[in-house]
């Protein structure tokens, strides 16, 4: 099935360029990053090593993928909110609460239905993407689609009423074609920046905002010194790039 | 503040960690007055929980008070007496609304991985891995409670903090296991494991209706302390064989319900246990289903399998034949802690129980490490420690 916004494409391209969207090199880099992984992961063994061989496999994967056709990418992500159609759409629909609910993307309103949009924490490194709102219907849709090719995307908000009293249906379609590498995608998705991470965080931290009324967090919590290891996993499990750690000294007793 | 942290496999020790502080607008910050090592720790520290990183702060069944709210928390008050469940839940979706409050959508900061691994994610819980949500655990002397107007449990005065205390955790997760049977008075439920856990199910099961319990388990003081309940017993040891023996006992019936209070860490002897270790030695599996296997082969047709002892990922060698084959009931999962805390309150209240009973180690936090061992090697009858995280270690 495709997921076509249908409605996108009014200002924008028809389809998407076909670029490939990898060089030869990239590729071959990509299968030895893959080959590497994957033998040290069955060397390592373990859950660790398993972790490590499923990564290698899946560069494996994408570097004879992206020989064979270039990279687009699908997202469709959907969750039920327990509110009211019209409430969720004026709250998601207004500018000013995106950077309360978006994930890992930063958001500069230049006016005229036009955004650019800008991937990783605030100052971190950036994607730039403008984007043009094609088409909106006020409780129903807003489509949108990138207005150059560099990071090409376009794709569809939609509200629609869950059956049996159980809010509102919101899902989000998105098709994108990806400018980086397959490396650069592994690792982009490994701190949740990939288009996926990207889509499903926002939209379930605009329900928790909705229902809860807040978004759960462990950032700032305290815990014992983690090592190296465990320092660099806290991305990986949103506790936050590590902030200042307090001295350890270990306790009588042990 | 002083916090028992996680290290590692078989690893934990008290260290010295930043006190936690507000970071939600309806977090609550509790000073700890008591909190508790249990099964599920065990699991932890054994490390058959995946995502567990060094300095993780253990724990999740504590009560305190309530030194410093948030500015939405409306109904908790600083000063308040609280016991906290071990679920954390939001109270406002779908789930908690239905009364399902540790199937809740909104707790988890990491839904993501166990979307991954389980297609949704569940609540989040206190100190248990962070798959789970990663949030600080109680083996601490304070910790920060998410959601604390509908997480914390308000206690009357008058009343001792150790009879209250497992209505955090075990007290209802008994209950739960228990009114999963659907008794309706003059049933034969047996019960697997003697443990705390296993403990409170043979006293809800009475509540509940049941006629007789029969509680399986190997270790002698657990096993009295099943009888004290009320429950007739079984050293599996000691029988040729299980499921005959249950058979024998309940006229050729079989018991009309079947609990596993055990769950993945099961012991075992006879070949399929061999099978079973060796495994989970070369982490090829997580779960040892020794007893899940015994119960869906011991349960009457059309019977319930109650299932409050945690399994965590793919189950090998499971006679689903036998249970497709019987029509069993299944019921399982994370307790619904919040449906239960007020009500099993009040039967505290009531003087119908007593939960400090299963109480046989009270420590200092600066003993926990070693708490830990002896509570998993049943050294010294141990069967539950409650520890003070104030109190000075006793002198070594
Ligand atoms: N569902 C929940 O929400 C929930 C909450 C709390 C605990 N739990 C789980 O419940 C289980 C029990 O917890 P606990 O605190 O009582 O732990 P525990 O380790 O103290 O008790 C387990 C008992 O099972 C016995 N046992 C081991 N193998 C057995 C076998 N083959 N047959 C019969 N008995 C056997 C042990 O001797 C022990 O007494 C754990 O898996 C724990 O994680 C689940
Ligand atoms: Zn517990
Ligand atoms: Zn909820």
């Amino acid at each position: 099935m495709t997921i076509t916004t249908n409605l996108a494409p009014k200002n924008g391209e028809k389809e998407f360029s076909r670029r490939p969207a990898t060089s030869t090199q990239e590729a071959i880099l990509t299968l030895a990053a893959g080959s590497a992984l994957a033998g040290l992961g069955i060397w390592r063994r373990g859950w660790f090593g398993a972790t490590m061989g499923a990564a290698g496999g899946y560069l494996l994967y994408c570097g004879v993928r992206d020989f064979q056709r270039p990279y687009q990418g699908r997202v469709r992500v959907s969750y039920t909110i327990g509110k009211d159609r019209q409430e969720i759409y004026d709250f998601a629909s207004n500018p000013q609460n995106w950077p309360r609910f978006m994930h890992a993307i930063q958001v500069e309103n230049r006016g005229n239905g036009q955004f650019a949009f800008s991937i990783g924490e605030p100052a971190g490194i950036d994607f730039e993407s403008n984007v043009q709102i094609t088409d909106q219907q006020a409780g129903e849709h807003i489509a949108w689609a990138s207005a150059e090719q560099m990071l090409e995307h376009r794709g569809v908000i939609r509200f629609k009423q869950a059956p049996g009293d159980r809010g509102t249906e919101v899902s989000v379609a998105l098709e994108y074609k990806a400018p980086a590498g397959p490396i650069a995608r592994a690792l982009a998705s490994l701190v949740g920046w990939g288009p996926e991470q990207v889509v499903r965080e926002s939209l379930r931290h605009l329900k928790q905002l909705l229902e809860a009324g807040e978004i759960p967090t462990t950032k700032g919590q305290p815990s014992g010194a983690r090592g190296i290891r465990g320092t660099a996993k806290r991305i990986m499990f949103r506790e936050g790039p590590s902030e200042q750690a307090v001295e350890q000294t270990r306790m009588a007793g042990d | 503040m002083k916090a028992l942290c996680w290290q590692g496999k078989t690893s934990a020790s008290v260290e010295r960690v930043n006190d936690p502080s507000i970071l939600n607008p309806r977090d609550a910050i509790l000073r700890i007055t008591r909190t508790a090592i249990c099964g599920s720790d065990l699991h932890l520290y054994d490390g058959y929980i995946p995502t567990m990183e060094p300095g993780d702060v253990l724990g999740h069944e504590f009560m305190g008070e309530v030194i410093e709210t948030g500015s939405e928390v409306k109904k908790v008050k600083k000063g308040d007496r609280v016991v906290v469940p071990f679920t954390i839940s939001c109270g406002q979706c779908f789930y908690c609304k239905n009364q399902m409050w540790s199937a809740c959508d909104n707790t988890n900061p990491n839904a993501w991985i166990m979307e991954k691994m389980y297609g949704y994610s569940g609540s989040a819980l206190y100190g248990y891995s962070h798959m789970m949500g990663g949030y600080a655990g109680g083996q601490a002397q304070y910790v920060r409670v998410p959601f604390a107007d509908i997480g914390c449990l308000q206690v009357p005065d008058g009343i001792d903090d150790e009879k209250v205390l497992f209505l955090s955790d075990i007290f209802p997760t008994g209950y739960m296991a228990a009114e999963n049977c659907d008794l309706k008075g003059g049933e034969v439920v047996a019960i697997w494991g003697c443990g705390p856990v296993g403990q409170f199910t043979i006293r809800s099961a009475f509540m509940l209706g049941a006629e007789r319990v029969i509680a399986i388990d190997r270790i002698p003081e657990r096993l009295k302390m099943a009888r004290a309940g009320g429950a007739e017993i079984i050293n599996y040891e000691e029988v040729d064989d299980l499921v005959e023996e249950l058979k024998w006992v309940t006229g050729g019936r079989g018991p009309d319900a079947c609990i596993d209070a055990v769950g993945l860490e099961a012991h075992g002897v006879g070949l399929a246990a061999a099978y079973d270790y060796s495994k989970q030695r070369m982490k090829m599996s997580f779960d040892r289903p020794i007893v899940l296997r015994q119960v869906m082969q011991a349960c009457r047709k059309g019977g319930v399998v109650s299932i409050p002892g945690v399994y965590g990922g793919f189950l090998d060698k499971i006679p689903f034949g036998a249970a497709f084959g019987k029509g069993l009931i299944f019921k399982m999962g994370q307790t619904h802690m919040h449906k239960y805390m007020q009500p099993l309150l009040q039967r505290v209240q009531n003087g119908e129980i007593d939960p400090s009973f299963v109480i046989t180690h009270r420590l200092s936090l600066d003993e926990a490490p070693e708490a830990y061992k002896t509570f998993r090697d049943k050294q010294d009858q141990c069967i539950k420690v409650v520890l003070d995280p104030w109190k000075e270690a006793a002198a070594a």
